[in-house]
């Protein structure tokens, strides 16, 4: 006889174990099914090469929801996350720029380049730490309902309205330029130097298919703000055993309440009758049913491969067909035998312990991005760098270490193609290691083991349709009511028990853990499992 | 308001925007000078010769967005204004030699008849496309045409007219709504590739997206501009945009408005947060209770108001105010018609007066690319205009046969890395004329004159801070209640007297005369 | 990570307590032995030096440089005479108080402006059409304080020229010390007779130990900041920080303060043309503010009974404190009070407070909350007049 679950989440990943965690401890019967050997989705750490564990595609944490940590005890399941302590700007001249904790020390490092900045930045943090106060309702509930009449959705929306009637003019209008200006032209506002707007406007198109220069790009500069671990604004932070250890810990915390998880259990497609999601279909053909579906796939995934456009309206499918993914980044691990020392700041120091940005400058970034319009990955990328085995060797034998790359832009439709990828994946990763070697002049002989994730890889070892780390992209029009399609931001899904949970839905990508909760919340509340 | 001394209204600045506010203020019996710092009215509306026997139209060529209801508020047809019976059609031409693509801006089934050549479906794409683009369009002219929302004030009476544009949204309907939602901050390259197949067919719509933007088509936010543009393109004036000025000059006189030309204004008179006048070039000082500038928000803020006479937050707007030009002007004498290849079958007297030349969306974007780092242009996307056509039998604008031709270029920086001189101003030149010749080949050896302005010349030229024709970009967080800025967005400003009537005020640049209109309004 | 001050090369040899904090950045001393109270006793009785290299320092130098300061200070900067020194604040333009300091006019056009906030980003944004150039020397100038009863003697002493024993409370002139140039204002930060050195601060340390060897026979000592921060509440003087915020660094309206209500509104000149905030200072000057700074003695003979209810004797630490405390008026808190201490001198426990403006009258009896064996209770307070202490020598 075969047996019958609540719930069945379809995929691994953080978002997915989320929902599952938040499910099973509402007492429902749960099962998780991952297609890799590994859960985690894009939250993963491996031993890619011996003795080496790599962040493989997300590398560092800031917006998990401090809610989750506490309503899951992730703590109690091994979860810890320590700090980065530095913001380090290496430039080719052999100058650099660092901001740290220390707020005078940061005003020093600063006023080398521009005092008026060096005086500024305080202002604009504290600015920003208003912009993240008043947006952090918007990331920790569903998204609005403009438009509808409904009491309920009216409420809410006054409720909105009043949260933000409530902020100053002044932060009104900041918050208005923050959804539609570029982080460039946002950042020229404040500041002069291009060494400040080059690694705080990068912010903004991580992940994106868009340029520093993009329209609409300035409001992701909010999410360095909101960067919250453990209450504190501000905030960014690795996990203690790479991110995949966020996964195990949720995982742990999932089977504690009850959750079945089972890896390796790839699924052909979604069981649908009588217009109903009743549950999948292995790849190896077995059958599992359960009463709601819910899928943390990205919504391209699961609507026009796993469930089927015959099964659905056709607006909604010609909806989902425009939905917009095009992967733009790719990630480069680098296993090295010594520590990685940097021409500008030589040797072991704190800015190894943060996040080391390779974009010296605005333009470099907008040309980076002007190759990738055409289908063509950045020959001097942009790089976000971190070496987590500074601060927990447990990733690294002794004195080894792990760098982590995560690379913009490699656009997914290259001029030759996606598929083509393989060829290039190579000249990609040199393209990578070039551009740091610059930096880092000791870089190339160091190096013990390379492993380059196009955004191609991301799609065929990940499941990201397009290489799309965020399950499509952070635009405006991509975003809180209308994610991943207007009239369908609630988690329920056009057709009948099937539900989402990924970071294709509000309010989107990054180890946030948001979208999996609020999914099951919406589920729980309207009894639908 | 009453009529002694110093509650005389100034109106700064001859442009059309300048015209229409200075006319609706004296119908309304207000005591109005106008004051233009140039020899003649009509600012980038006015028509000028540029080489003995040829006269240009102006710089803003397109008169279809000057508002008809305003046309008839201000009796412009008894000023001698005449609507054009059929509108100029706009065409693609084929680099190599193909049937070009014909967009008919007044007849959406001639162009979708022609679009059938180059595609299957874009034909009843282009139909259904301008049927949506007509639904949100109503509820866009709405918005457009009156004051912009007071987001900020807690009255009834704001918050009545916010609730009206929250139900006008809703009339919409859900569906349209959502789309409306969906493609205001869209890119316009992702919204017309949605759509269409036919490269230059998105080209031509492309282009009034991108007309002086600091973005090209992949910018996220330039599907709104061309909504705007749909929304509100009407009737083009006979005659353009001279034309336009003429009939606005003769209203104004009839009205009472007295007429300075050769003004130029040096700075706002203000005592105590309260303008007292203003003070001319000369040292001449005429007070006025009232001052409405037609100028563009970074002129007036920054260097027609002393910082001293200014609250310090208007200052860091008129810093903030984004007025980066993209397109340069080039007037060309041509000493015979200009032929376009491949056009021949379609126009077989060759008298094209409308052009856009550019391949395919990509190749805007690749004309945009340079701007960025200060460079020209390998190929600029050119928007060409050949106003003698239709003024033949009218008010020649060149020797009979010859003819004059005007050219919009994007996009080319006003901060060239290195600045403008003499040099790069040829090298401009020779840049638009190698890319108009590969689709003109023979227009190059027929060109008499040109006349090349460079955004850094249109600024000098006309005072246009930044050289931006519209007065500022016209983005979504300058959009609105956000144009120029919040304090100053409902025309009346934080100085008691002092108003804003120009293209940097709701609802933008280009030819409407609403920014007038509703700045004449609300001072009234 | 603070930076070593100019001094730091003899400050550090003689702090022998190792008590530093950081202050602006740099390392600063608390005091130099394990009590700072020989150095207060020093700076009544005699004199002390305190190296005040970390304030902010800008030249203001060209031919608008005068009306380019009055129209950001709140202070009509433009009445200062050749020599002259105005303590003042500026706000921003809704008023609201950005920071303290002060302004010396060392030339026909040319400033030298002290501030406790680096403040160049604000002067230079707000310099747009003035005819002037603002330069940050902060890090160029050293500076000593010294400040007591035989301050002037020891400069006497020790200074080459410049009339310094003539020197009015509040004006400046140059000099020399041990053959280096340097400004001496007659200015200071405890009340008390006392003089300000400012010096190029690669020779600072010639200066420091010419003062040095002129103020031993005087007895001397080198000052930290704890028995400065005794001195200043005497003096009721506030400090950035502590007893108000900068409007610049404030979230919401509530943590601002204006001129008036800091108890700064005699800084203030509204009858003159444009200045940051004017119309919101005229408009609370002819409407009353909210708030006001009073200065507050509590009553020793019902906070030694407090005490004894608990079987103590009265337990105050020498230190001035700032941990902010309400104030109540018969059971209701009306303000705050944000620092004060015991004052060896006059032998009272002070307070600076800040209290709603009704209650801001000299005499009033206040509570202050003083908590006793982790209990919190009340004990009246008079609302005084400050400075509590203002010893005829300050001016003369």
């Amino acid at each position: 006889m075969a047996q019958t679950w609540d719930a069945i989440i379809v995929g691994g990943g953080h978002n997915g174990l989320v929902c599952a965690a938040y499910l099973a401890k509402a007492g429902r019967k749960v099962l998780v099914l991952e297609r890799r050997h590994v859960l985690g989705g894009a939250a993963v750490s491996e031993e890619v090469h011996p003795g080496f564990t790599f962040s493989v595609c997300s590398y560092v944490v800031s917006l998990l929801r401090p809610w989750i940590i506490r309503d899951l005890q992730l703590s109690r399941f091994g979860l810890e996350l320590i700090p980065l302590e530095c913001s380090f700007l290496p430039l080719p001249d052999g100058r650099s720029l660092a901001r740290w904790d220390d707020a005078e020390r940061t005003r020093r490092e600063i006023a080398g380049f521009s005092q008026r900045d060096s005086e500024v930045y305080p202002e604009f943090g504290q600015a920003m730490a208003q912009m993240a106060r008043v947006v952090k309702p918007l990331i920790d509930a569903p998204a609005p309902k403009p438009g509808s009449l409904h009491p309920r959705d009216l409420a809410e929306l006054l409720k909105l309205g009043k949260h933000i009637g409530g902020v100053s003019a002044e932060h009104r209008l900041l918050l208005s330029k923050m959804m539609t200006m570029s982080a460039a032209d946002f950042l020229d506002e404040w500041f002069e130097s291009d060494v400040l707007k080059a690694p705080m406007s990068v912010s903004g198109i991580i992940g994106t298919f868009q340029g520093v220069r993009s329209p609409g790009t300035a409001y992701v500069l909010l999410h360095h703000y909101m960067g919250e671990i453990d209450g504190a604004f501000r905030s960014w932070g690795f996990s203690k055993g790479g991110t995949g250890q966020i996964s195990n810990a949720i995982a742990a915390a999932a089977r504690h309440y009850g959750a079945e998880i089972r890896t390796e259990a790839a699924i052909d497609h979604v069981m649908v009758s009588g217009g109903r999601a009743t549950g999948v279909v292995l790849e190896d053909g077995t059958e599992l049913r359960a009463k709601t579906v819910v899928s943390s796939v990205d919504p391209n995934r699961t609507f026009l491969k796993m469930v089927g456009k015959q099964h659905l309206p056709d607006d909604f499918v010609t909806q989902i067909g425009r939905y917009k993914l095009r992967g733009s980044s790719g990630k480069v691990n680098l296993a090295v035998d010594r520590l990685p020392s940097f021409s500008s700041r030589p040797g072991l120091g704190g800015h190894l312990r943060g996040d080391i940005a390779i974009c010296p400058s605005v333009e470099y970034l907008e040309r980076a991005y002007d190759q990738a319009k055409y289908g063509e990955f950045s020959s001097r990328p942009y790089l976000n760098v971190v070496v987590p085995s500074v601060v927990d060797p447990s990733v690294a034998p002794p004195g080894q270490h792990v760098i982590s790359c995560f690379v913009q832009y490699a656009p997914y439709n290259l001029k030759t193609g996606p598929e083509s990828w393989p060829e290039h994946r190579e000249a990609f990763g040199d393209a990578v290691v070039d551009t740091l070697a610059e930096y880092v002049p000791d870089l190339k002989e160091s190096i013990l083991h390379r492993q380059v994730l196009t955004p191609w890889d991301l799609e065929q070892e990940f499941g990201l349709t397009e290489g799309n780390i965020f399950h499509g992209e952070l635009s405006l029009e991509q975003l809180a009511f209308q994610r991943p399609a207007p009239g369908w931001a609630h988690y329920k899904t056009p057709l009948n028990a099937l539900w989402m949970c990924g970071s294709g839905t509000h309010p989107g990508g990054g180890i946030m853990g948001a979208c999996g909760a609020l999914a099951a919340r919406a589920m729980l509340t309207g009894r639908h499992v | 308001m009453s009529t002694s001394g110093s509650a005389n209204v100034v109106v700064i600045g001859g442009g059309h925007n300048g015209l229409v506010c200075a006319t609706l203020l004296a119908r309304a019996g207000r005591q109005v000078t106008l004051l233009e710092r140039r020899g003649f009215l009509g600012g980038l509306a006015a028509g000028e010769e540029f080489h003995p026997g040829f006269r240009s139209a102006g710089v803003h060529l397109d008169t279809a967005f000057f508002r008809p209801a305003l046309a008839a508020e201000l009796d412009l047809e008894h000023h001698g204004l005449r609507w054009r019976e059929r509108e100029a059609a706009v065409y693609a031409p084929d680099l190599a030699g193909g049937d070009p693509v014909v967009l008919y801006p007044d007849d959406v089934e001639a162009t979708a008849g022609g679009l059938q050549t180059h595609s299957d479906s874009d034909g009843s794409a282009y139909r259904s496309w301008c049927s949506d683009v007509g639904r949100l369009g109503g509820f866009l002219r709405g918005v457009l045409d009156a004051p912009p929302p007071d987001v900020d004030s807690r009255t009834l009476g704001a918050l009545w007219e916010l609730g009206k544009k929250g139900l006008a949204l809703r009339r919409l309907g859900q569906r349209d709504m959502a789309e409306l939602l969906r493609v205001g901050p869209m890119c316009v390259a992702d919204w017309l590739n949605e759509r269409f197949a036919t490269d230059r067919l998105k080209v031509l719509l492309a282009v009034s997206a991108i007309t002086s933007a600091w973005t090209g088509p992949w910018s996220a936010g330039t599907a709104l501009p061309l909504l705007v543009a749909q929304a509100t393109r009407s009737r083009s004036v006979q005659g353009g945009p001279a034309a336009l000025v003429d009939a606005l000059t003769a209203a104004a006189r009839a009205a009472g408005v007295t007429l300075r030309t050769d003004c130029e204004v040096q700075r706002l008179l203000i005592e105590d947060g309260v303008v007292k006048g203003v003070r001319l070039q000369d040292g001449e000082e005429l007070e006025a209770g009232h001052v409405a500038s037609s100028c563009d928000p970074k002129q007036l803020l920054l260097d027609l108001v002393s910082p001293r006479d200014l609250p310090p937050v208007l200052v860091r707007r008129g810093l903030a105010w984004r007025n980066r030009g993209t397109t340069a002007v080039v007037h060309l004498a041509l000493d015979g018609p200009l032929h376009f290849t491949g056009c021949e079958k379609a126009v077989p007297d060759g008298l094209v007066e409308r052009a856009i030349l550019g391949t395919d969306i990509d190749s805007l974007e690749r004309a945009f690319d340079p701007v960025k780092y200060g460079e020209l242009p390998d190929r600029p996307c050119l928007e060409v205009s050949v106003p003698s056509v239709s003024s033949q039998g009218i008010a020649p604008m060149a020797p009979k046969g010859q003819h004059v031709v005007t050219i919009q270029a994007h996009f080319v920086p006003y901060g060239l890395a290195g600045g403008w001189n003499e040099d790069r101003r040829q090298e401009l030149r020779e840049c638009v004329l190698k890319t108009l010749a590969c689709y003109a080949p023979d227009a190059p050896g027929r060109v008499l004159a040109a006349q090349v302005l460079t955004p850094y010349d249109l600024e000098q030229r006309y005072r246009l801070s930044g050289g931006h024709l519209q007065h500022g970009e016209h983005t979504l967080d300058q959009f609105l209640h956000l144009r120029p800025n919040p304090e100053c967005a409902r025309y009346a400003t934080p100085l008691k007297g002092l108003w804003m009537c120009g293209s940097g005020s709701h609802p933008g640049g280009g030819v409407t005369g609403m920014p007038g209109a509703l700045g004449a309004r609300s001072m009234l | 990570m603070p930076l070593p001050s100019p001094f730091h090369q003899r400050t550090s040899e003689l702090c022998t307590s190792l008590l530093w904090k950081e202050w602006a950045g740099y390392y600063a001393v608390c005091s130099y032995g394990m009590s700072h109270e020989p150095e207060y006793h020093a700076v009544r009785q005699s004199a002390g030096m305190l190296d005040v290299s970390p304030l902010y320092k800008f030249d203001v130098i060209g031919p608008d440089a005068t009306e380019f300061l009055a129209f950001v200070s709140a202070r009509n900067v433009g009445k200062l005479k050749l020599g002259q020194v105005g303590y003042g604040c500026w706000c921003d333009e809704h008023g609201k108080v950005l920071d303290d300091g002060t302004v010396t006019r060392w030339g026909e056009q040319a400033y030298r402006v002290t501030s406790a906030d680096p403040s160049y980003a604000w002067f230079s944004r707000h310099s747009r059409g003035f005819d002037v150039q603002v330069k940050d020397v902060s890090s160029d100038v050293a500076a000593l304080a010294l400040q007591g009863p035989r301050a002037r003697q020891i400069l006497e002493d020790v200074c080459d020229g410049g009339d310094v024993g003539d020197l009015r409370f509040f004006y400046g002139t140059h000099s020399k010390i041990a053959g280096v140039r340097v400004d001496v204002t007659r200015t200071g930060y405890t009340g008390d007779l006392g003089y300000e050195l400012w010096m190029p601060a690669q020779e600072a340390l010639k200066v420091w130990d010419a003062v040095m060897e002129a103020g031993k026979p005087h007895a001397m000592l080198p000052l930290g900041l704890d028995a400065l921060d005794v001195c200043r509440v005497e003096a009721g003087f506030i400090l950035l920080g502590v007893d108000y915020f900068s409007a610049r660094r404030c979230m919401t309206d509530v943590q601002k303060s204006t001129p008036y209500e800091l108890g700064l509104g005699w800084t203030v000149h509204t009858k003159r043309g444009p200045f940051l905030g004017r119309d919101a200072l005229r408009r609370e000057k002819s409407t009353g503010s909210v708030w006001a700074l009073v200065g507050l003695v509590v009553d020793w003979d019902e906070l030694e009974g407090l005490y004894n209810s608990f079987g103590l004797p009265p337990q105050l630490s020498s230190h001035a404190w700032r941990t902010a405390v309400p104030v109540y008026d018969q059971g209701s808190q009306v303000g705050q009070a944000t620092s004060g201490g015991w004052s060896p001198i006059l032998k009272k426990n002070l307070a600076l407070a800040s209290v709603h403006a009704a209650h801001a009258v000299p005499g009033k009896r206040l509570q202050i909350e003083v908590t006793v064996e982790f209990q919190r209770r009340k004990v009246s307070a008079t609302v005084t007049e400050t400075p509590f202490f203002n010893p005829d020598r300050k001016r003369a």
